[in-house]
């Protein structure tokens, strides 16, 4: 057995191909719940490629920090003293104990709180309380600094990778970045993070996060129904089918929805006419061209980032709906239990009363106690259980066949890149994101 | 040391413990279009998401974004959402059982008003799990004397948890 197809297969003796047949429109449940699949997801894929770990904006000064996830490696999201930013593994050389014990504040120094070593904010070892007795002056404090894994920026967001191999995060976001820069970088002075993050925990694999932002427009009419319910939402099957379902490539994908004809959509999600002329100054025609048009924009990168920039509903009867913006990162925490931990973001440039709706809009409808998180939690929650059982595990198949047989449209139709097919009831971004899973789980 | 706090002997403390406890039954059994009923119209209704902070270096509630962030009209969308048979984290429902304790009473700052705080332990349990969830929470409320009663003006929520264990979270 040559060593591929050794790594490709689980120790039962099943093929990982076999579990994500992409052509097929065909994924196996089994990788949604499997333990031995989620042990190798955080060597194959956690390891591996670029995961975001924070905003720039909840970092802002020299010495401020945050404390994150890469996988279920802690790290550290630190800036020092010169500006420049470092992702570290929040582990002491020495014992390995965490050297960071707060979620985010300002610090000069590391300082493990074990024996004592300290370290600069660009993780080398600055000092070791009794070095000369204690190692005969002898110890090579070069040799014993905080791992660091590479960092990348894009939008503000920042990015961290533990693989010296990976390519940098520019090539790795790829064509994404063209949609990035229609939510991060639409303004001049971009976005920010506003407060710290909603964290919660939800017994579901960290995968229905992303197969559901990433793709996944048919979901509305149903998980969504209390909005078609209370009238806010229009009684029609439709309703989140006008758009483009746009499979940008390397796991990568996002929609664009907007509205059936008869029912007026305002220009640019509805977002204040203040911003409209930085759209013009920090976007380019054909960027502008679908943006105008759009009132919902959600999305994944690969591996665990979301985004939604939405209206939703309104809140408050006879208070218009204002947008907001949505960035969240589904963190591993065991095969059937992950961590939400999602931003809320904001124009920098936006008037106040237009801040302060988009955040009241996010917190009531896509925060920890949003309406319409706590819909999709629920059923991700669901299918996660129902699908642990060795019977499901060897014999319960997804399918993924949506839009399979679609054409993406022409360049004409859509400027944008990626493969655009029209229509947000498709699933060929979920399938996108698979076939990426499945080269990282497979390739050597 | 001078106590601000009204004696558990005082009436005014009875009727605020009687309230309180009403207004956690009504809930746990879902009667909420009543538990409306125990709200001012202008009330505030705030859970500050908490962070985990080193000792001494400010508070550990962020006060720039929030678990809730509400007014009347907002917890009404809430509840209208809950009537329907599509508000899927309440369908089936979840049992709850809020716990109150360590109620202290003192005057507030309007005439009629009342600061109370409270501790609250909130049980959840859904579907056919034996297992529960839960969130305790100090609760800081102002409760007015109105002609028909006592009503909620504020409640702020702070939460234990930086970290919330509960999948969802409907009304405290």
């Amino acid at each position: 057995m040559n060593e591929k197809s050794d790594r490709a297969r689980l120790r039962d003796g099943t093929p990982l191909e076999d579990l994500v047949r992409i052509d097929d429109g065909l994924i196996a449940a089994r990788v949604f719940t499997d333990p031995e699949i989620y042990e190798l997801e955080l060597e194959r894929i956690f390891l591996r490629n670029w995961v975001a770990v924070a905003h720039e904006t909840e970092i802002p000064n020299p010495g401020d920090y945050v404390t994150r996830w890469i996988g279920e490696d802690p790290v550290i999201v630190v800036r020092d003293k010169d500006g420049e930013v470092h992702i570290l593994l929040n582990s002491c050389s020495h014992r390995g104990v965490e050297v960071c014990r707060a979620s985010r504040g300002n610090v000069s120094q590391l300082v493990c709180p074990y024996h004592g070593f300290r370290y600069k904010l660009d993780g080398e070892l600055a000092s070791i309380p009794s070095h000369k007795e204690a190692y005969d002056g002898r110890l090579d404090k070069t040799k014993f600094h905080l791992h660091r894994a590479r960092v990348g920026t894009y939008g503000g967001l920042i990015f961290g990778t533990w693989d010296a191999q990976a390519p940098p995060l520019e090539e790795y976001l790829g064509d994404m970045r063209w949609y990035l820069d229609l939510l991060l970088n639409r303004t001049e002075g971009g976005v920010e993070v506003v407060g710290s993050p909603h964290r919660w925990v939800v017994e579901a694999n960290w995968k229905t996060g992303v197969d559901n932002f990433i793709g996944d427009g048919l979901h509305t009419f149903m998980a969504h129904r209390f909005a078609v319910e209370l009238g806010v939402l229009p009684e029609d099957p439709l309703i989140g089918w006008f758009g483009y379902h746009i499979s940008v490539g390397n796991g990568h994908g996002l929609a664009m929805v907007g509205a059936p004809e008869r029912i007026p959509l305002p220009p640019y999600l509805g977002l204040p006419q203040e911003l409209w002329p930085h759209f013009e100054r920090s976007l380019t025609p054909e960027q502008r061209q679908v943006f105008e048009k759009t009132g919902t924009i959600h999305g994944s990168v690969f591996p665990n980032l979301s985004l939604l920039n939405t209206t939703t509903i309104s809140t408050e009867e006879g208070v218009p709906r204002v947008p907001f913006l949505t960035l969240r990162v589904w963190i591993p925490r065991g095969p059937h239990r992950m961590e939400i931990l999602s931003w809320f973001l904001v124009e920098k440039e936006g008037p106040d009363w237009y801040k302060d709706a988009s955040r009241k809009n996010y917190e009531r409808t896509f925060g920890m106690t949003g309406t319409f998180e706590e819909d999709d939690t629920d059923v991700w929650i669901s299918l996660t259980r129902a699908n642990k059982g060795a019977y499901a595990r060897r014999h319960q198949v997804f399918n993924y066949e949506m839009g399979l047989h679609r054409e993406p449209r022409p360049k004409a139709e859509w400027p944008g890149p990626g493969a655009a097919y029209y229509g947000d009831y498709c699933e060929a971004n979920q399938r996108c994101f698979f076939q990426r899973w499945l080269q990282c789980m497979t390739e050597v | 040391m001078a106590s601000a706090f009204l004696p558990p002997a005082d009436p005014l403390y009875q009727q605020v413990i009687v309230f309180l406890y009403e207004e956690a039954r009504l809930l746990d059994n879902w009667r909420l279009e009543e538990w409306l009923t125990l709200l001012a119209d202008d009330i505030v209704y705030l859970m500050p998401v908490r962070i985990t902070r080193e000792k001494n270096r400010g508070s550990e509630f962020d006060e720039d974004l929030y678990h809730f962030e509400e007014n009347l009209a907002s917890l009404k969308t809430r509840i209208r959402r809950w009537e329907t048979q599509f508000a899927w984290g309440e369908n089936p429902p979840p049992r709850t059982r809020r716990f109150l304790s360590s109620i202290l009473v003192e005057r507030g700052d309007g005439e009629d008003e009342l600061k109370v705080t409270s501790s609250l332990l909130l049980i959840r349990n859904r579907g056919d799990a034996p297992e529960v969830s839960f969130l305790s929470a100090e609760r800081q409320d102002v409760i007015r004397q109105t002609p028909d009663g006592l009503r909620l003006a504020r409640r702020v929520i702070l939460p234990d948890q930086s970290v919330l264990g509960l999948e969802s979270l409907f009304i405290l």
